[in-house]
């Protein structure tokens, strides 16, 4: 009864967070009635107001709806093919990969920025992973410290693009290293949308595989799945869609990491169920802490600010809470 | 099976994406037969109907040439900034909504509310042309933005006769240009046959913080008739101490600076070695707002850097900032 | 011998980890509908030859065939049918509860989330384990007995005519090694194969109709005979073991 209401209120919250969302915003003059009149009737209502509310307001949170929700899900599969509970696309360094890879693209026009994107997220997580892994292993820590390494490495790279290239060209190193929505608009939309779909449409196919690579490789191995071969599928997957959100939205750190954990708490681990929840609350989220971030001052605090400061105590946390050694 | 279908979807999205980036064209057209036409500091042409009515200026110094051409009514909109320190005061004195922070601040230069600047309905918009993403966003809603970025002393004389044409005040443009200009030549009039002194210009970020030679430090250096000893292009340097030693300039002239005086750097243990530390020639600007070099007021620093420079050598008379500034803020007849 | 069919047959088959040989040159055959027990020192390759068998592993030399097949040529799904391995220890992540860690046995047959007949099956081998009560509780938090028989309830699920199982008992208490050993034999009874790696060899001798041995690169295969055993382990564990008898039952127990 508890979790049918949970799941009940999960897929319910993102219409009133949406729609009391496309109420908040700098601008005093759009009201309730204004929003009333653009949908009921359409005829009565203010140009300007139409303009802000559905050139301005909607682009952005849709935008951030769906960062978030991307976020999530790829945290949480990520999480699920590394079988480690600590990481996310910023800790693994696909964010950093990204957000190089897709100023890179911005700053030199020939390359495509989604494509960049994608192609330096994947060398980032790659990257990680062979630092981690000793063995034939990747233990959970040595993972998360060398998915330190990368990000280093990544946000360096990062600077020295911001520091050559023309300043007409790119938005300031701070947009891009704490994430940043101002900028929003349809055009960005349209560049994520279609990555996203590809990559969500196949991490939904996957995910009941997940569990099962989720117990182990030699586990997935034995009923008979290729778990290499999967998990490549997934990673390019879930790199595909989180690099797409990435390019737009800038590093929004360990904000993967703390939905899918929210989302396990409520709703257990199953990823065939949690799959769809952490899209729902994740986007849900985002598009709160968004909210603050548009009008807590005068100016914009990048997003990722509160991100990070939410989830570097949940990281702690988690760290102390779960049994993981340091040695495993 | 499920595999290559995967596949055929990434190069449907490698396909969309290049039809994306094939239509991120210029949407807004340009009408030939508009009455006003400038080109701003991004080489794009700007053409009104009519002069600006509703201004919206995210930069502060471009703010300041707006008050100098008399039209601060037109402006409805200013960066955040403004609101703070000194910067604030000294416009107080000029706008009684700045007095009481009235005028909404949808930006500065780093970051811009579209939602505030859409709803402020302006007919132009004057910002840093840094901020590219913002400008792209503003023209979508077909306001037309007029982007500034300034390297050079010319660039403020462009910036200001631009100004002129878009607000409406061509003549009271021509009146503080040619004063600007006369004055100059007076100075490059005293210069005499004497070598030039060398000179260090320190930014407030620190001894280490200067402009090269593609920069506005540079030509208000040259109009005061010293030389910049920073060879680097740069329009901002960080460079070492030890090239400050090869330098080893005449005179050091700091930015307005909160925490350093002049007395610190000469005392910087660091720094004995100079001879402009030892020969006590280290001058500070005195105030950020009177000797704001990206607007008119550039006169000032430049007769002051002139005064230090060649005081015990010609008579020029120690610059008064209160007699330029008036005559820049037109307030000669009307003294509030 | 030749009235029982093998299920699985190993020709010359080698193996090494970079340069060093585990398993040389292995031909056996293991009976089908038996319970055959591998014994042999650590290290001396038992989990390799089960790895091998399960295809876990790449083949690097001789071959392996199931049921009659060629082990590389059944593709991950048929192997799935034919094969279930138990891992020797299960090192849990993620809080999974009992039902859905049952439930990814069926992996090989579900094309994207299991149908209700997978769910009917994982509720079979449950039942069949006599684990039903653990159902919804959280896999990690179950004693070492229960986690081992999730796992092979886990692999029944995948519905295999042969199950090998690495030391299953090695990490269980002495009530919960005789209980599981027992529900193995019954699986026998019920049409299993079942090959596993055992320690104790009096455990052994008791639930043994079959036996690989391994002792020192060379192994062999043979029925239980109770009147050789004794001969057997001494070689296989080269140490000093005591044989006694009881009313007709023999103990082995060690000389310390």
């Amino acid at each position: 009864m508890n979790r049918k209401f949970a799941i009940f209120m999960i897929y319910l919250l993102p219409i009133p967070v949406l729609l009391v969302s496309l109420l908040i915003g700098s601008s005093e003059n759009i009201g309730i009635s204004d929003i009333f009149y653009l949908f009921f009737e359409p005829r009565d209502s203010s140009e300007l107001a139409r303009s802000i509310i559905m050139d301005i307001r909607l682009p952005r949170i849709l935008l951030v709806f769906i960062t978030g929700g991307m976020l999530a899900v790829s945290g949480s599969v990520l999480q699920a093919i590394f079988r480690n509970p600590l990481v996310d696309p910023y800790v693994l360094g696909l964010s950093s990969g990204a957000a190089f890879g897709a100023a890179l693209g911005i700053a030199t026009v020939v390359i495509p920025v989604q494509l960049s994107a994608f192609v330096f997220g994947i060398v980032a997580v790659g990257l990680s992973w062979f630092m981690a892994r000793k063995n034939k292993e990747v233990s959970i820590v040595s993972l998360i410290l060398a998915g330190i390494i990368t990000n280093g490495i990544f946000t360096s790279l990062l600077t020295i693009v911001q520091i050559m290239s023309d300043p007409f060209k790119l938005q300031g190193i701070v947009h891009w290293i704490m994430g940043n929505f101002h900028n929003a608009s349809w055009d960005q939309f349209s560049l994520i949308i279609i990555p996203v779909v590809i990559g969500f449409v196949i991490l939904y196919f996957f995910r009941w595989k997940l569990n099962v690579l989720a117990l182990g490789d030699e586990e997935a191995a034995s009923s008979g799945l290729n778990p290499t071969r999967m998990k490549i599928w997934i990673l390019l997957a879930a790199t595909l869609a989180g690099s797409a959100v990435v390019a737009v939205s800038g590093i929004i750190g360990l904000y993967g990491l703390i939905i899918p954990h929210i989302v396990r708490m409520i709703f257990g681990v199953d990823n065939r169920r949690t799959l769809v929840f952490n899209l729902l609350l994740g986007g849900s989220f985002l598009v709160i802490i968004d909210n603050f971030s548009r009008t807590m001052a005068g100016f914009e605090i990048p997003i990722g600010v509160f991100t990070m400061l939410i989830g570097a105590p949940f990281f702690i946390w988690l760290l102390k809470k779960s049994n993981i050694g340091w040695q495993q | 099976m499920r595999y290559s279908g995967f596949t055929y979807g990434l190069f449907f999205l490698l396909c969309a994406e290049i039809v994306l980036i094939g239509c991120d064209g210029n949407t807004s057209e340009q009408k030939q037969s508009a009455a006003i036409q400038v080109t701003d500091f991004r080489g794009k042409k700007l053409a009104l109907d009519k002069p600006a009515e509703k201004v919206v200026c995210l930069i502060e110094s471009a703010l300041s040439g707006i008050y100098m051409l008399g039209k601060q009514d037109k402006v409805i909109g200013i960066p955040g900034d403004v609101y703070r320190g000194e910067t604030w005061q000294r416009y107080s004195e000029l706008d009684v909504r700045i007095r009481e922070k009235s005028l909404p601040t949808p930006g500065n230069w780093d970051f811009v509310s579209l939602e505030q600047v859409v709803s402020l309905e302006p007919d132009l918009v004057i910002i840093w042309s840094s901020q590219a993403q913002a400008i792209e966003n503003i023209e979508r809603f077909d306001i037309p933005v007029y982007a500034v970025m300034m390297h050079s002393l010319e660039d403020v004389f462009k910036e200001i006769e631009d100004l002129g044409k878009l607000l409406d005040a061509e003549n009271r443009a021509g009146e503080i240009l040619g004063f600007t200009k006369d004055q100059l030549k007076t100075i490059a009039h005293d210069q005499t046959a004497e070598s030039f002194k060398t000179a260090y210009f320190m930014w407030a970020q620190g001894i280490n913080e200067t402009s090269g030679q593609n920069s506005t430090v540079q030509g208000l250096l040259r109009y005061a008739g010293v030389k910049n000893v920073c060879d680097l292009h740069d329009e901002h340097a960080t460079i070492n101490i030890e090239k400050l030693h090869d330098w080893d300039p005449d005179m050091i002239v700091m930015w307005y600076n909160e925490k350093l005086d002049p007395a610190d750097v000469i005392e910087n243990p660091l720094l004995q070695g100079l001879k402009a530390v030892r020969e006590k020639q280290v001058y500070e600007l005195p105030s950020a707002f009177d000797c704001d070099f990206w607007t008119l007021k550039f006169l000032y620093p430049v007769q002051l850097i002139h005064f230090w420079a060649y005081a015990n050598q010609d008579t020029t008379a120690k610059p008064d900032p209160e007699k330029l500034l008036r005559v820049l803020y037109n307030q000669s007849q009307s003294d509030e | 011998m030749a009235t029982i069919k093998p299920i699985i047959e190993t020709n010359g088959l080698s193996f090494a980890y970079h340069s060093k040989t585990v398993l040389k040159d292995c031909t056996i055959q293991i009976p089908e509908n038996q319970f055959t027990v591998v014994l042999g020192r650590n290290g001396s390759g038992k989990s390799t030859l089960l790895r091998l068998m399960a295809g876990l592993l790449p083949l690097q030399k001789g071959s392996v065939r199931i049921d009659g097949i060629d082990l590389k040529k059944l593709n991950s799904k048929q192997r799935a049918g034919l094969i279930g391995f138990l891992p020797q220890k299960h090192k849990a992540i993620f809080p999974f509860k009992v039902d859905e860690v049952v439930l990814t046995g069926r992996a090989a047959q579900v094309r994207m989330i299991p149908s209700e007949k997978d769910r009917s099956i994982r509720d079979e081998a449950i039942e069949m384990l006599g684990i039903g009560h653990l159902k919804h509780r959280i896999y990690s938090e179950l004693s070492g007995g229960e986690q081992q028989l999730v796992m092979i309830a886990r692999a029944l699920a995948q519905q295999p005519k042969i199950l090998l199982l690495d030391e299953p008992v090695s990490h269980l208490d002495y009530n919960q090694q005789i209980r599981l050993l027992r529900l193995l034999k019954k699986l026998v009874t019920n049409g299993k194969s079942i090959v596993t790696v055992l320690h104790d060899p009096n455990l052994a001798l008791a639930v043994a109709e079959y036996f690989v041995l391994i002792h020192e690169e060379k192994v062999s295969h043979i029925y239980a005979d109770e009147a050789n055993y004794y001969k057997w382990i001494q070689s296989v564990f080269s140490c000093d073991i005591q044989k006694v008898e009881r009313e007709g039952v023999s103990f082995y127990i060690p000389r310390i």
